[in-house]
Formats: structure tokens, sequence, C-alpha cells
């Protein structure tokens, strides 16, 4: 069972409340959506969640077991991988190396003097690293730029490699923040393809921010949808698309195309 | 009562001086990006040319004050921004703070030359004589003038910035250089005026402190810089009216140490050491705005290619084949002073590699070097002395000294980064010079305690060897952290910390871990450049050479193994080369400023990046060498 909850997070920024009282489950193996306008507290959940930002109320549980307090990394290597809006990639080093560093960060047992003395476990440590690498390397079609700087990829390319990365760590949940920022409508459905097929191999679960609703309502069984900072809407997507508070919040009162518009970002 | 008064008031004389140079130096930091860590050396200079003016060639005090502030110092000043700081403003700060490291040294080594290093008394501009004021109390004319200067020159300064076209000009390009320069301003011009304004007060400040002190190239440079920097910390390096600010303070602090405060040797040391206190304590606290600011960030230099490495094997024999050649040196030259200047090199290319594993391979920095060299080496030398320990322990025992206070500086560098991290290692570094190595307990009452070389290797050749394997043991762990998982996650972090912590790694670990081995490098190279000399001594281990350990291993070329034992080699044989040549080394400061700053101009790779990529070509002719990595690519705009 892997279970990530947020209960009643609030997140003050000064005299600000960026997030008010929000609450939502990521159930095993499920692909969960979170949408709301810009400046709605997505991405401050979503960071209040992998332990960057610290919440003023509410609670963060994975399996059962409160993590709020820990730090990124401990929660991290509890199982929960992320992804980053703006890329965060390590981008002087090759493709391979960006995947190898979460492959030791979970799987390496290699100690530091093994290390530095470059005694016989280090090679061996390294191939098996190794191997998890190219296998997710493969898996995610990034093999032709193993030997690239990361700095030099397409962003979308990038965006698969960030992907990848979260899962060499093998990750209990994932979140994307979102992954189709920079994308075109062609790479953000084969993007879309990509999560359903790892969220059924790897059988992870998925928190999915995004502003894309093409990609939201066509990859998530549930979406969240946060206004204000609070929790106006929960269901499927066909629910979430018929609720009328979404459609005035989120797509605007009149409005009706216009679902997407990911360039406002910032 | 009126002692007090006239004590605040003395300190405020002196402190109206560190404010304008203070706000001197932060406008010029906030208009190019560029600490200037030669202020100092830019006011002791210019005092020189006004102490020629006014004494040798007997001119008015006024004129010769007049054509040096007005004239000389505002032409250095944009001479230095167009020749050498526009060519490298793309390059991170650390560049260009090494850069006025050069600077230091060229004008330490052009006054040398000029004017030997002799002090002088420099004529005050202002009448002696001394006025009663309120309450009492009294104060030197001269003192009284001084207030006014400085206090009208901030105002002038402050007037200029608000109300005219050029002020506004100044703070478009302090907001947002690219934009200010869309907006038709001319950047590079008001750059320059930025200079220019900086030397020239830095300028007036010399000649209106140098009255009151004893003009030299040695300690006055220092002095100034110290003091100025302290004040401008007050401010965070952001703020003019806090610099400001910051100087009134630090004078009243001052005069009231010295006034008040104990007037032993160790109660001026503690003086000396006063403005480092304040920015240690200042950066410890700084609130998390300031240190997440731009000064905080990467600063790692942008290289223009991916590392074209040849094949390990490759690199490997090369290495193989440097290293005997090492080995067989003494076989086959036997002069004595040859081979100890090569074991200094050597010794030297341990700190340098302390160095690259640290900035280069893990983008930290740490002006702390001297620190950590004579904590260890002292430590090894009571151990050796005092105690009567074998030499082998000495080393050891010293080395493991100088790992906690390598690991402190780790877990603080969590906190603080960049420019700030650079300041608070060098505060700290001259604070253990004054403070520690100063101390005759520590240091001896002739400033150095005796440390034999240990046993079996006393013979300078057989030293030559244990400097040699001291050497090929630290570049062959450089070699595997660099290539192994270790070195990996180190660089993970230099490139993006936030995503370190999401894959599950503690970046508090490894700060506190490549701090740690990066100190015990350089404490042992301590230790060993002791042993050599037999006695640690308290110059030896100078702050100011922590300065000129960082240029020099960014001048070899930061990012290699081999930058570092090409620097360490250079600069051990520079001497003996030219031993015969006094009139080269008498110039070796000159060359090695202009070579420091000329080099970081043209190539922030290093002398030994170039030497690669020859190395490289040459191996692509005969055919072996063929890249295994992709052709050159530019970096990508907007990654720093």
């Amino acid at each position: 069972m892997s279970e990530l909850v947020a209960k009643g997070v609030t997140v003050r920024f000064g005299g600000l409340i960026a997030v008010d009282d929000a609450t939502l489950r990521v159930p095993e193996r499920e692909i969960v959506g979170l949408i709301g306008p810009n400046g709605a507290g997505k991405t401050t959940l979503f960071n209040a969640i992998c332990g960057f930002i610290e919440p003023v109320r509410g609670a963060i549980e994975l399996d059962g077991n409160d993590i709020t307090k820990l730090a990124p990394s401990r929660r991290a290597r509890l199982g929960i991988g992320r992804t980053f809006q703006k890329l965060e990639l390590f981008h002087r080093m090759t493709v391979l190396d960006n995947l190898l560093v979460a492959a030791e960060s979970a799987e390496s047992k290699l100690d530091i003097a093994s290390d530095l003395l470059h005694l016989p476990r280090r090679p061996r440590e390294e191939k098996r690293c190794e191997d998890i690498a190219r296998k997710v390397m493969d898996e995610l079609d990034l093999a032709w730029a193993a030997d690239r700087r990361s700095a030099d990829l397409p962003v979308g390319t990038g965006r698969m490699l960030e992907l990848a990365r979260a899962l060499c760590t093998n990750p209990k949940i994932l979140l994307l923040d979102e992954p189709s920022s920079g994308l075109d409508t062609n790479e953000t459905r084969a993007f879309g393809q990509t999560l359903q097929r790892i969220n059924a191999d790897h059988g992870i679960g998925i928190l999915l921010v995004e502003h894309d609703m093409d990609l939201v309502m066509e990859v998530c069984r549930q979406i969240y949808v946060l206004d204000f900072g609070r929790m106006i809407a929960h269901g499927t997507p066909a629910e979430v698309a018929a609720e009328p508070s979404v459609r005035s919040a989120y797509l605007g009162e009149e409005d009706d195309d216009a679902p997407a518009s990911p360039s406002a970002r910032g | 009562m009126d002692v007090l008064l006239s004590t605040i008031l003395i300190g405020l004389a002196s402190g109206s001086v560190y404010a304008l140079a203070a706000t001197g130096l932060v406008l010029t930091f906030k208009t190019t990006r560029v600490l200037n860590l030669g202020y100092g050396a830019i006011a002791v200079f210019t005092t020189f040319i006004y102490w020629q003016f006014s004494v040798n060639y007997r001119w008015p005090l006024w004129l010769s004050a007049g054509i040096v502030v007005l004239v000389i110092a505002p032409a250095i000043g944009f001479f230095l921004d167009s020749q050498l700081f526009r060519r490298i403003e793309d390059q991170p700060i650390v560049i260009s703070l090494m850069a006025t490291v050069g600077i230091i040294v060229l004008l330490q080594g052009v006054i040398y030359k000029i004017w030997k290093s002799d002090t002088r008394t420099v004529p005050s501009l202002f009448p002696q004589g001394s006025v009663k004021i309120v309450g009492g109390a009294t104060l030197g004319v001269d003192q009284l003038m001084i207030i006014g200067v400085a206090f009208g020159g901030a105002a002038l300064l402050a007037l200029m910035l608000r109300y005219t076209r050029l002020g506004v000009g100044f703070r478009a390009v302090v907001d947002n250089r690219p934009v200010a320069g869309l907006m038709a301003l001319n950047t590079n011009f008001i750059s320059g005026l930025a200079w220019a304004l900086g030397t020239s007060i830095a300028a007036l400040t010399g000649i209106l402190i140098a009255p009151r002190l004893l003009l030299d190239p040695i300690i006055l440079p220092f002095f100034i810089i110290s003091f100025i920097l302290a004040s401008a910390m007050v401010g965070y390096l952001q703020s003019l009216p806090l610099a400001f600010a910051g100087g009134l303070l630090l004078g009243v602090i001052e005069s009231i140490a010295a006034r008040y405060g104990p007037s032993s040797g160790s109660g001026r040391s503690l003086g000396r050491a006063t403005p480092f206190f304040m920015v240690t304590i200042l950066l410890l606290a700084a609130p998390r705005r300031l240190r997440l600011l731009a000064t905080g960030g990467s600063f790692v230099v942008k290289t223009r290619e991916l590392a074209a490495h040849a094949s390990r094997n490759v690199r490997l024999s090369v290495a193989t084949v440097f290293f005997a050649l090492l080995a067989f040196i003494p076989l086959v030259v036997s002069s004595i002073s040859w081979n100890r200047s090569l074991a200094t090199g050597m010794i030297q290319a341990i700190v340098f590699l302390s160095l690259v594993i640290l900035t280069g391979f893990s983008g930290q920095i740490s002006l702390g070097t001297t620190a950590f060299m004579g904590t260890a080496a002292f430590t090894a030398a009571h151990i050796a002395t005092d105690l009567g320990w074998s030499s082998w322990a000495a080393l050891l025992l010293g080395s493991l000294a100088a790992v906690p206070a390598g690991a402190l500086i780790g877990v603080i560098a969590v906190r603080l980064q960049g420019l700030y991290l650079a300041m608070l290692t060098l505060a700290f570094a001259f604070m253990a010079q004054e403070l520690f190595f100063g101390n005759s307990s520590i240091s001896g009452r002739e400033g150095s305690v005796p440390l034999p070389r240990p046993s079996g290797f006393h013979s300078d050749v057989r030293f030559y060897y244990l400097a040699l394997i001291a050497l090929v043991v630290s570049a062959v762990v450089a070699a595997n952290l660099r290539s192994g998982r270790t070195g990996r996650v180190l660089a993970a972090i230099r490139d993006s910390e936030t995503a370190t912590r999401s894959l599950g790694i503690s970046v508090t670990k490894y700060k506190v871990l490549i701090f740690s081995l990066s100190a015990f490098m350089c404490a042992a190279a301590g230790i060993l450049a002791s042993m050599q000399k037999e006695s640690a001594a308290r110059l030896d281990f100078v702050a100011y050479y922590s300065m000129i350990y960082l240029t020099i291993a960014i001048v070899g070329g930061l990012f290699h193994i081999g930058g570092a034992v090409a620097a360490g080699l250079f600069f051990g044989l520079f001497q003996q080369v030219f031993a015969g040549h006094p009139a080269i080394l008498d110039l070796q400061l000159i060359f090695f400023g202009l070579g420091a700053t000329v080099a970081l101009a043209k190539n922030p790779e290093g002398m030994f990046g170039e030497m690669r990529r020859g190395g490289n070509a040459v191996l692509r002719v005969f055919g072996n060498g063929k890249r295994r990595r992709p052709e050159p690519v530019p970096v990508a705009g907007g990654q720093e």
C-alpha cells in the first residue's frame, strides 16, 4: 500500500494565505490531477507535500506515517519522487550521469571510502546502477541522448529526463509539476501516454499538477480543483467538468473555449 | 564624559572616511557586479602618487590631491573597467573577484618597483590644530574637515543618484543591465563611470587616511579593505546608506576600542580582527532574503565545451609517465636547490588540488586555505616539539586538526553561498592570522615553531619523494572523486541543490564531506611545506595568501587535476628558473598580477584548459584520440 495524503494543509507567505486547508489523496496506482487557475496555490501545495515549503497547519502522510516534519531528502528516500515546473536538470552533466546520480542515491551500497580509493566494489556497484539507469533510459526513449549534456536538450527531452531521473530513485509516488509547460500539443499527448505506461508498468501513484486540461482529463481518474488556495471541487473528470464552480473559477464565466493556456504561468 | 565624546568624534572622523569608501565600493559592486578587493591597493597606489607629487616634486598639496583624485584615479578606473572587467562580465562573480586580487598583486609589485618597500609619511591636506567643541571636547581641525569632506562627498553622490539623468541611468543599470541597455542607455559608459567614481573615492580615502597612519604597500591595503568591506557588509553589499552608516559605526567602535581596550599586543590584533568579527556576525545573521540574492548563487565558470575527455586510458598513461618522470628527476638532477623547488612546487600543487576538488569539481568556495594550513602546521609543530611525538604522528594529527574547521565551514555553506561564503571564509583566514598565528603562545616568540621532517625522510632527496608520494596520493583521490559517485553528487549539487534534494540526497552531508576533505588536503600540504623548511612560521599563513592560492589555482585551471599540478610546479620553479636574474625576480609580482588578470580575462578555464585543448588536437592528428563526447557546444543561455 502506498498512499499519499495531504490533510488540511495551510501555507502562509507573510500575510497571504497561499493554500487554505487543502486536503487531497493520491491512492495507490492511481493518477490524480490537481488543477486550478494561475496563482491558485497548486505549486505551493505541491512544494509543501515534497517538503520544500513548511505548512503552518495540516499534515502530510505517506502510507499512514506522518512525514510533515521531514526534510525533502528524507521524504524522497521514503519514496516521493518529483519533477519541476522550471527544469532543474544537472545541466552540465550528461543525461546518463543525471540518471546515475538518482539511481545511486536509491540503490548504491557504495561507501565514500571505497569510492575515493576505487576499491573493487566500486565498479561492481557502478555497473549495477548504470544498468538501472539504462533500463529507465530505454523505457523513456532517452538512450540516443545518453552522452549529451543535458543543458543542450530540447525542453521536451528535458522533461522526459526529469521524469526518468525521478523514476531511477524507484519512487512509490511521483509528483509532476506542470510537465506539459513548454511542450507542443503532440509532445503533450505523447507525454500523457508515457505517464499512463509508467503508471501501469511500475504501479506507482502519480500526482499531476497541470495546466493543460486535455492532458488532465485524459489521464487522470480523479481531479482536485484548487482556487485561491481552497479546494473547490473533487471528482472524476466528468464530474469536475460539470461542476459550475469549476467552470467559473477555472474556465472563466462566459469563456467557453480556451481550457488551456500554459504560457501565462510564471 | 568629554573624553568619551571626543573619542566618539575621532571615531566619526575616521569612520566618515570608511563610510565614504564603503559607499564607493558598493556603488561599483552594484553597478558592475565586481567586488573590488583591490580597493585598498588602489587607494594606497594613488596615495603613493600623491606623495610623489606633493613631497617629491613639492607641488602644492591641493593641486597634487586634485590631480590624483580627479584625473589619475578615474583614469585607472575607466581603464580597468574597459580593458579587464567588461571582458569577464559574463563570468561568475568569483572570477572577477580573483581578478581584483590580481590587481592587488600587480599594484603591490608596481609600488615595490617604483618606491621600494619603505614606509612614507604623507602630509595632511588640512591644517593642524584643534578646536574646542560643545561639551568641552577637543577635536583636530583636520579631523573636522575630513568629516566635512566625507559627508560632502556622500551628499553629492546621493544628489547625483537621486536627481540627475546620469543618476537615473545608474539606478537603471543596477536594476537590470540588459534592459537598461535596451532603453538606449550607454551601459558601458555607466559601468566605466562607476569604476571611475569608485577608484576616485578610493584615492580620496587613501589621501585622507594615510596622514594618520604610515603609507606602506604591505599592511595598509589590507587594513583599508578590511575596514571598508566590513562597513559595506552592514548593508550586505546592497545598500549605500547602510554602507555609509556601517563605516561610521566601525570608526566609532575602532576609536572606543583603541581608547578603552587593552593596549597590549593581543589587544592590537583584536583591534585588527574587529572588522572580520563584524563580517562574520553579519553574514551568519544574514536574513534568508539576502542570502538568496544573486550574489549567493552559482559561480562556476561557464566552460565553452563539455569536457572533451581523452579516454581514461590515455589520461592514465599521460599521468603515469608524468609522475614517473618526476620520480626520475632526483636521479639525474643533482642540484639540491632544483630538487627543493620541485618539492615545494609539488606541495603547492596539493594545496591547489584541494581547491580544484572544492571549487572546480563541487562549485563551493573557500578563501580560508591559510587558516587550515596554519592550524594544521602549528598543531603538528607543537605535537612534535612540545610533546616530542614522532613527525609522522604530527603529520597525521595535524592534518586531522583542520577537519573539524572544514566541517564547520561545510555546515555554514548550506546557508551561505557564493560571494558571501567567500567573504566569510576570508574573514576566518584573517581572524586565524590575527588571533591564533599572531599569538606568541601559538607561533612562538620569533613567529615560528620548529617542525622536524619525519624519520627516514630527512635528506632533501628523500623529502622530495615524500612530497611526490603525497602528491600522487592526493591526485589519485581527486581523480577517483571526480569520476565516482561522490563526484557525481557534488557536481549535481553544483548544478541544482533543489533537484539533488528531491532525489533523496542530503546536501549538508556532502558539503561537510567536501569541505572536510579539502581542508584535510591543504592541511597536510601546510604541514609538509613547514616540514620542508623544518619550522612552522606565522608569515607562511598570512590570510592574503589564501586569495593568491585561489587566484593561481584559477589561472592554472580550476577544473582539472592537471591544472593544479601544472600551477604548483610552475610557481615552484619560477623562482628557481630566474634565480640568476634579479631583475625578473623583482618584477615577478607584476608578472604574476598581470598574468592572473589577463589570463582570467582571456580564458577562465585557465592554462591547463588551453594546454589540454592543444593536447587533444595533437591526439586527433595522430588519430587515436577520437573524441568520445560530442562536438563542442555553445553554452545554453540563461543557465547560470
